[in-house]
């Protein structure tokens, strides 16, 4: 009982308040952006085309408020917006107009949850083996050969990066597409030839992803348990001729995890909001470009529905590894 | 060389082959490179029967949703440009109007209150239904009735009543005098299009409705697109034969045709030359590399400059003329003044635009019709300086000087004057810092010790030319080049790229931008209205709001008054609208609302291993774009390579 009332309840209430206050804060920034829904899809319309009449642009305005639901103060759209997220809708895409929020998020989350969520456990969990094997046998030749490899590999640009897989494995080698999450005319279906097709078309996204987010994980790991190994107590338990595989296991890597479990937690969370930069190289249906569209054509229905979801992602993500540290970490105990 | 052109006999576009013999000279260098064949990225279609070209306006937002009457829908994603057909369409490589739904021009009474539209008869939807007048009515009377759709208010405000005397007649009453009414229906990148009477009148509300499949009368139908917006494929109709496009031009070859979405210019240049991509809108620099790289490829223009050169938009630069000290012409015509236009030139775009001294671009039939007539009175045109003294701008050598600047770049292309006029232009004005200085100073501007131009407050001249971010577009061309010029002139001058330009521009909240001078003109045909129109008194708006109008909110009297003899001109009358138009254009290099600099030029590339006779330079038949209307009328011609 000492737990929930000094610690969980707290906990809750602090969690529920950052929540609330993200989701407050990303209703209101995107209304300070210089970029107004309703003009962009006017000049969308009005740039190129010829269907709307200088004359009749104030009636169009005023329509478009209607439709895109912007009439009334702030402060009502604020209340309506709370009623609306209750009941999980964020409501229609303005600048795609009249597409729900909701579908749109449907649409590219499966493409960028499948990406990132394979591709930051393999990262995480390579990096962490292999550089907790490195760190702890740090003198070895291999050791340093793979820190050499991660020195390298980790300050390169990622945009450079994964356009020189690009070029090398799609235009050189041609082993895979150059662009895509699909051959063009597939359609998605539970059957092999999708599944290989997008396995296919995700290769070269997720090997730079693995790569680059692997070496990061593999220095930090390897920095970390040389730093752990040279703890006392570790000394002492291989003085006291503990078996060696004991120390790695119980002594080192248990220690050594509890701050990549924590980045791990945030780097799920993080999933949420897409990963731009691999979406633009590898021409990758997601969640990164249709944040990106929607800030830029200042798409705040679109906005709020992206980062709300990623808000309470990662506050969740920080609750859960809060609530079960005590599991890994047997210094805490919440009295 | 065998070409394919379409000709015109009594009104009716035919087509005919004839035998050219032409000398080019390539420039480019390709590298042969041998390589492994593409992988199949065609999921299910065969590639030698299928055309791949990158959409414009980039990844669909709206994928599953057709409705284009509603909101903005990515058109050139195939809706456009192959599966509607206009009542009337533009094709600015031939200047020619040409009939699509329509069976000949609109006939309207004396006094513009009332047209007729004759319609074509032996089209059919997409799903076999006749089209007839019924659909045109009920077109005009659906948008009337829903204020929902875009083109609402027009027609509610413009239309008296519709209706269909036989299958093949429409009659409009207007609720006013309006001798340009017709070109609502008048496709020049975006048109209102006519609905199907037969599927739209079913559904209870027609502004939510997703018209998914879409039906059209083109010659392709929806075959499939992604859901997440990459790609849409389209089919060609079995009865292809009942599309305008194959009554007038004949079966088109491609069975299919894919709008692919490339985030980034290195996965379209590595596409198209892994052969994955036929068509594609591309940067100087990635034009250049595909050029270079590619055996199979071509620009639109064999040689220097390659560039598409007879858009119909005219790129430069625009001042908010409602804000000190942009409001005083003297102050406008000083920063034109200020520029060193071959230099400007090389830096925007390496040279490769048509310069024009008037507020429409110097292509197409433009030049014929009213730059050449202009020259006389160009050449006279003076500036005041103040203290008596006058000075002639105009300057017939700056296109010469934009060739020097090519060869000297080592850019090789026919030394002739009809080469030279065709991709450089007729004239610009002459490079004149001196002059310039006297125009500011005879308005209380100084220059501080460093050599620095001061406001007539006495505060330094900041300007921030606002552009978008792209650095591929002419809006951030054209701020990059001016700022140079202005900066090397003594004015502490920035370019100003943000995501946020087309909202800064249309709330007026700039003082300088990159931007479109003045309104394209239609791109065929010489009636100016819709380029002259927006600038009316009209459409000006305080700053902060959304203006419907020019985005640097000039006008006059003297051009609204231009505007109202337009409004009362026969459109079709071509001497009448040339003489009103040439006066319009006068005012507006007398005032020099924005600067003109050079025409829109396109960066496009093709690659012929599947297919080949695509509309370049030297066998214009139609315009090369695959994002335009007419780009279901280059199907016809497109040859399969047999590959």
């Amino acid at each position: 009982m000492t737990f929930i009332r000094r610690y969980l309840i707290p906990r809750l209430i602090q969690y529920v308040l950052v929540t609330f206050l993200g989701i407050t804060a990303v209703f209101f920034i995107p209304r300070f952006l210089p970029n107004d829904p309703i003009v962009r899809t006017i000049t969308a319309i009005q740039s190129r085309g010829a269907t709307l009449d200088p004359a009749t642009i104030d009636e169009t305005v005023t329509n478009l408020k209607r439709m895109y639901g912007l009439e009334g103060s702030w402060l009502e759209q604020y209340g309506n917006f709370w009623l609306r997220l209750f009941r999980a809708d964020f409501g229609v895409s303005f600048f795609q107009f009249p597409t729900p929020v909701s579908k749109l998020i449907g649409i590219a989350l499966p493409w960028t949850a499948g990406l990132l969520l394979t591709t930051t456990f393999l990262n995480w969990t390579l990096g962490n083996i292999i550089g907790g094997l490195a760190g702890y046998y740090s003198r070895n030749r291999w050791s340093r050969a793979l820190d050499a490899v991660a020195m390298v590999i980790r300050p390169l640009p990622y945009y450079i990066f994964a356009f020189a897989l690009l070029l090398l494995l799609a235009y050189w080698v041609r082993w895979f597409p150059v662009s895509g999450g699909t051959a063009i005319g597939r359609k998605v279906a539970f059957n092999w030839p999708f599944i290989k097709d997008v396995l296919w078309h995700s290769f070269l996204p997720a090997l730079s992803l693995t790569i680059l987010g692997g070496a990061v994980n593999f220095q930090t790991m390897k920095l970390i348990v040389q730093n752990v190994n040279a703890e006392n107590y570790v000394q002492y338990a291989k003085l006291g001729g503990i078996n060696e595989s004991r120390i790695v296991s119980k002594y080192v890597i248990r220690n050594a995890i509890l701050p990549q479990i924590t980045n791990l937690a945030l780097a799920l969370g993080q999933i949420f909001s897409g990963a731009l930069i691999t979406e633009i190289v590898f021409s990758y249906p997601g969640l990164g470009t249709l944040l990106y569209n929607a800030i830029v054509t200042g798409d705040y229905n679109l906005i709020m529905g992206i980062t709300t979801i990623s808000i309470v992602a990662i506050t969740t993500a920080i609750l859960v590894v809060d609530l079960l540290y005590p599991f890994w970490d047997p210094r805490i105990r919440y009295m | 060389m065998e070409v394919t052109r379409i000709v015109e006999v009594e009104g009716t576009p035919v087509v005919e082959t004839v035998i050219e013999t032409q000398e080019v000279v390539v420039t480019a260098t390709p590298v042969p490179v041998e390589k492994e064949e593409a992988p199949d990225v065609l999921g299910v279609l065969p590639r030698n029967e299928t055309v791949i070209a990158d959409i414009l306006t980039g990844r669909v937002g709206t994928p599953g949703n057709f409705n284009d009457w509603v909101g903005w829908k990515w058109r050139d994603r195939g809706m456009q440009n192959l599966a509607w057909e206009p009542l009337w369409l533009v094709d600015f490589a031939t200047g020619k109007i040409i009939n699509g739904l329509a069976d000949g021009d609109p006939i309207y009474s004396d006094d513009f209150t009332t047209l007729t539209i004759p319609l074509r008869q032996g089209v059919a939807w997409h799903d076999g239904e006749p089209f007839t007048a019924a659909d045109v009515v009920y077109t005009i009377e659906t948008l009337v009735k829903y204020d929902g759709f875009n083109a609402h208010s027009y027609f509610a405000d413009n239309v008296k009543s519709v209706s269909a005397p036989d299958d093949y007649t429409v009659e409009i009453e207007l609720t006013q005098s309006n001798s340009r009414f017709h070109t609502r229906f008048l496709d020049r990148w975006g048109v209102t299009h006519i609905m199907p009477k037969h599927i739209f009148e079913k559904e209870a509300d027609p502004v939510a409705f997703e018209f998914n499949p879409v039906v059209g009368t083109g010659p392709y139908k929806l075959h499939s697109y992604d859901e997440s917006g990459f790609w849409t494929i389209w089919e060609k109709r079995e009865d292809w034969d009942k599309s305008p496009t194959g009554i007038m031009y004949g079966e088109p070859k491609p069975k299919y045709v894919v709008l692919q979405y490339f985030a980034n210019e290195g996965a379209k240049i590595l596409a198209q030359l892994t052969h994955q991509a036929d068509y594609l809108n591309l940067s100087s620099d990635g034009l250049k590399a595909v050029l270079a790289q590619c055996e199979s490829c071509r620009a639109y223009q064999p040689t220097f400059p390659w560039v598409v050169n007879n858009d119909p938009c005219i790129t430069g630069i625009v001042f908010n003329s409602t804000i000190p000290p942009y409001d005083n012409k003297d102050v406008r015509w000083a920063l034109l003044l200020a520029i060193n236009i071959p230099e400007y030139m090389g830096i925007a775009v390496d040279g490769t635009g048509v310069l024009s001294p008037v507020h429409i671009p110097s292509l197409g039939t433009y030049p014929e019709n009213f730059i050449k007539p202009m020259v006389s009175w160009l050449t006279d045109f003076e500036l005041d300086l103040g203290n008596g003294e006058k000075f002639k701008p105009y300057d017939p050598t700056a296109p010469a000087q934009e060739a020097e600047y090519a060869v000297g770049r080592g850019y090789i292309f026919p030394n002739d004057p009809a080469y030279i006029e065709k991709a450089f232009g007729i004239g610009w004005y002459k490079y004149a810092p001196d002059e310039a200085a006297k125009l500011l100073e005879k308005n209380g501007f100084s220059k501080n010790a460093d050599g620095q131009w001061l406001l007539p407050d006495g505060e330094p001249w900041q300007i921030r030319c606002v552009s978008n971010t792209d650095t591929t577009t002419h809006g951030y061309r054209n701020c990059i080049a001016a700022t140079q010029q202005w900066k090397k002139f003594g004015i502490d001058a920035e370019p100003y790229p943000t995501e946020a330009a087309a909202d800064l521009n249309n709330t007026g909240d700039f003082e300088v931008s990159g931007n479109w001078p003045a309104q394209e003109p239609w791109g065929a045909g010489p009636d100016l209205y819709r380029t002259l129109d927006l600038w009316n008194s009209e459409y000006v708006k305080p700053n902060g709001e959304v203006t419907g109008g020019q985005v640097g909110r000039w006008s006059s009297p003297e051009m609204d008054a231009v505007i109202k003899k337009l409004r009362e001109t026969d459109p079709t009358d071509s001497e009448a609208v040339i003489e009103v138009g040439i006066e319009g254009l006068k005012i507006a290099v007398t005032e020099m609302p924005g600067i003109p600099t050079y025409g829109y030029v396109g960066f496009m590339s093709w690659d012929e291993t599947y297919w080949s006779n695509w509309p370049g330079s030297e066998n214009a038949y139609t315009q090369p774009y695959a994002h335009w209307g007419n780009f279901k009328y280059m199907m016809p011609f497109l040859e399969p390579t047999g590959k």
